[in-house]
């Protein structure tokens, strides 16, 4: 801020209107500070860039395909199923993968005299300029293309409108969510029901899977478009199917779809501003903490957690025992590991009972099997393991510049590695059998269990070996904010760039067991226990070697890059 | 073998951070048994020389020696004789304080009875013991430094680096820590510290190191910079600061 020093005669000056176009400057300005003298993160960036660009034309050939095609009756269904979905995507992928980008953290205005109103008109606008909200804009642009060619320039005006308000939407939602779910998982007392909140959200994948596999598996189509024509009179689908309906003739069911588009973006808006100043304050200050008394008698006995008692009492005890620890108290970890728990049994239940959707999905034809098999069970227990594994990617992030505490008192490397996938292990492979037990119940295949939890173990371990590898090379530094989904500033893209790299090398890591499932047929049931335990044991310690030599090598330069703000 | 060594040696210590010269070539040798205070205005370079003595950081230039061990080439003889207090770093605040000590203690490979009752005199010493279970995050800042000070302690070190001790602990804090240091010093240890508070340091200090922008500007004991002058003076001077004339700022009273 320049302030005017030779003007000391106009004191009583009016302040500046401050507006929109004020917030988004900011934030190109901190993303372009960001980028200066580090060529990687421009090369990530533009990486990132390319890669949702070619999503975006991807998805703008998808959605114009109707229209070009003059396959008017596909239409509807076109704009409802895939807006809906990418609705969906915004409201759940930054809570399960991505996080939001704050590189205007809220918390950081609070001293600011600012209306709320700006406040949140100028972060919503600064929030559009994302790499993935161009892409997305781009993808649904095809819309427009598809109302122009089958109902001429009205239909076409209206899909801009409605595809410009629909990427409001979009945007709204997952700032609201995001913002909210991390006001909640601040509290401790609530953090129980935040759990809650995210396995239903999880849960709405499973409708709407069960109904799209059902209608394609019997590519009924009268039921599909009728389906089709419930969303797009809901949020999901209103936005999307404005230009449609008018070019279809129903001129009248426009201006109500987007005026229910409306509603949901000031809807969605209000309930991100009333979660936005519990944000900036709560950043602040967490309030007087209440002193927990105990007895401090025994302070080794007090670090290690009950479930703990058989661990030893060194330095890889204590190292285990303080991650066991983080990964309860620390709320952007607890975050990540509740994330893993309900996508990890939900996915692979939808999965399997959609059978054939899947791989429909996949691209590779109608020739699946009507029900589930070994592959597809293997399949979606090599997506779970991956999953949990790559949590650790950026185990050392979390830490920050705590881990500074490591490098002083030289811990080596194998060991922290080993103590980390450990600790790690105490919450997910519990977790991992669970998620076995209730996937056999609900197939109706006991005898698969053993299967399950060798594919899920040898996965996890591979998966642990390749992040292992991830954290120590590609750790970043995570905002020393109150929100566990916030990334540092402009990192957004490059981070979940890095993240489904290495969930492409873990998932290529643990083909073999899937490979072995098509291969071996009856015998592997029973053969995937044991050699899929060894597989995974053996890659997650091989990773510890490995990584921990080169942890040894460059202890001072990861502390660097964790800790924020240099 | 420590009678010869001095307790701290730093030999042409360098380090930039994106072209921009943080320490340019520091030499240092802080005698055994000294209470040596590293004096430096903001952004002179003491948390980045401090954090290449210690090796936090990785220096582009330049060697550094614990009672003789390389920090660099024998990290290990080095980091066992070394207690470090950092700035600006985050300890591992999830855990209370009794977890925490506890923690560091078998970080450096103690015997977990001694770990215990070290720790439980420490916190009594330090007037910790009523936080209880309290997590470290929820800390005043003023225990967060004592904490932190205990942590660098537990083992038992030869050598103290502490950047910053004694900002923004209140003075009762302050008194305490001051007096734990002199003991520690009376003892045998070595205390390094950085600080721009000038009090402190005549009062604390043996010896002197005065560091502005990235250079040693005086060095020598107490008596030798500040010579028949007040240490404020000799600080002024070395670094160069502007006084107000009153011109300026002339808004700010109405």
């Amino acid at each position: 801020m320049a302030v005017a020093v030779s003007a000391p005669t106009t004191p009583a000056a009016p302040p500046r209107r401050v507006s929109a176009r004020h917030f988004v400057r900011l934030k190109l300005r901190v993303m372009g500070n960001n980028f200066r003298g580090q060529g990687w993160r421009i090369a990530l960036f533009v990486a990132g860039s390319l890669v949702g660009l070619w999503f975006a034309a991807t998805g703008f050939v998808l959605f114009a395909a109707p229209g070009l095609s003059g396959e008017g009756r596909y239409a509807l269904m076109v704009a409802a199923f895939g807006g809906g979905v990418t609705v969906l995507g915004w409201l759940l992928l930054p809570l399960v993968f991505f996080g939001v980008d704050e590189t205007l953290d809220p918390a950081r205005f609070a001293l600011l005299p600012l209306p709320r109103r700006t406040l949140v008109t100028g972060l919503f606008t600064a929030a559009l300029v994302s790499v993935p909200a161009v892409a997305v804009l781009l993808a649904l642009l095809g819309l427009v293309v598809t109302a122009a060619a089958l109902g001429g320039w009205s239909a076409a005006l209206v899909a801009v409108v409605g595809v410009l308000a629909g990427l409001l939407l979009c945007v709204a939602a997952a700032r609201a969510v995001t913002s909210a779910f991390a006001t909640m998982l601040r509290s401790r007392r609530v953090r129980d029901l935040a759990a809650v909140l995210l396995a239903l959200t999880a849960a709405l994948l499973g409708p709407l899977q069960l109904v799209g596999v059902a209608a394609l598996r019997e590519t009924d189509w009268d039921r599909l478009s009728g389906v089709a024509e419930v969303v797009g009179w809901t949020p999901f689908g209103a936005p999307w199917t404005a230009g449609i309906d008018v070019a279809e003739g129903r001129v009248w069911a426009a201006p109500v779809k987007l005026l229910i588009t409306a509603l949901a973006i000031a809807a969605l808006l209000a309930w991100w501003s009333r979660s936005l100043e519990s944000a900036m304050v709560g950043a602040a200050s967490a309030g007087p903490a209440p002193a927990r008394r105990g007895a401090t008698g025994a302070s080794v006995a007090e670090l290690f957690p009950r479930a703990l008692g058989w661990v030893r009492r060194d330095r890889f005890g204590a190292l285990v025992a303080r991650e066991a620890r983080y990964w309860w108290r620390d709320a952007r970890r607890r975050a990540n590991l509740i994330t893993v728990a309900v996508v990890g049994i939900f996915v692979p239940v939808m999965v399997n009972l959609g059978g054939s959707g899947f791989t429909v999905g996949q691209g590779q034809g109608f020739s699946a099997p009507d029900t589930s098999s070994p592959v597809l069970v293997s399949v979606s227990m090599l997506f779970v393991g991956v999953l949990a594994a790559v949590t650790l990617a950026n185990q050392f992030g979390f830490d920050g510049s705590a881990y500074a505490a490591h490098v002083v008192a030289g811990v080596p490397g194998q060991q922290e590695l080993r103590a980390r996938m450990t600790a790690f292990s105490i919450y997910v492979l519990p977790m991992l059998g669970v998620v076995s037990v209730v996937l056999a119940v609900v197939l109706g295949e006991p005898g698969w269990i053993g299967m399950m939890v060798g594919s899920l173990v040898a996965t996890y371990g591979a998966g642990l070996a390749v992040n292992t590898f991830v954290s120590v090379l590609g750790a970043y530094s995570l905002p020393e904010t109150s929100n566990p989904f916030a990334l540092n500033s402009g990192a957004g893209v490059a981070k979940s760039f890095l993240t489904l790299l290495s969930m492409l090398i873990s998932a290529v890591a643990a083909v073999p067991m899937v490979v072995a499932a098509a291969l071996l047929g009856d015998v592997w049931l029973w053969l995937a226990l044991p050699v899929g335990t060894a597989y995974g044991l053996g890659a997650a310690l091989l990773g510890a070697y490995l990584a921990g030599d080169v942890l040894d090598r460059r202890q001072p330069e990861l502390l660097a890059t964790v800790t924020p703000r240099r | 073998m420590t009678a010869e060594h001095p307790a701290l040696a730093l030999r042409g210590l360098a380090k930039q951070f994106d072209g921009k010269v943080a320490v340019a070539g520091v030499d240092l040798a802080v005698p055994a048994g000294s209470f040596y205070g590293l004096l430096g205005p903001n952004g002179a370079g003491k948390t980045t020389t401090l954090s290449m003595a210690v090796g936090l950081l990785r220096p582009d230039a330049g060697a550094a020696w614990v009672l003789g061990h390389d920090v660099w080439a024998d990290p290990v003889g080095a980091k066992q004789l070394l207690g470090v207090m950092p700035d600006g770093v985050r300890l591992f605040d999830r855990l209370s304080g009794a977890e925490l000590l506890a923690y560091h203690g078998l970080l450096r490979g103690m015997d977990p009875a001694v770990v215990d009752q070290r720790a439980a005199e420490l916190l009594d010493v330090l007037a910790l013991g009523d936080a209880g279970r309290t997590l470290v995050v929820d800390y005043s800042a003023g225990m967060k430094k004592k904490i932190g000070l205990a942590c660098a302690l537990l083992h038992g070190p030869r050598l103290l680096v502490l950047d910053e001790p004694f900002e923004a602990v209140d003075p009762v804090s302050a008194a305490l820590i001051r007096d734990i240091l002199q003991r520690y010093v009376i003892g045998g240890g070595t205390v390094v510290f950085s600080s721009h508070v000038m009090e402190v340091v005549e009062r604390l200090c043996s010896h002197v190191a005065i560091l502005a922008a990235g250079t040693i500007k005086r060095v020598g004991t107490l008596g030798e910079v500040r010579g028949d002058r007040s240490l404020e003076q000799v600080f002024v001077e070395v670094v160069g600061g502007r006084t107000a004339t009153g011109e300026e700022l002339a808004w700010l009273s109405r």
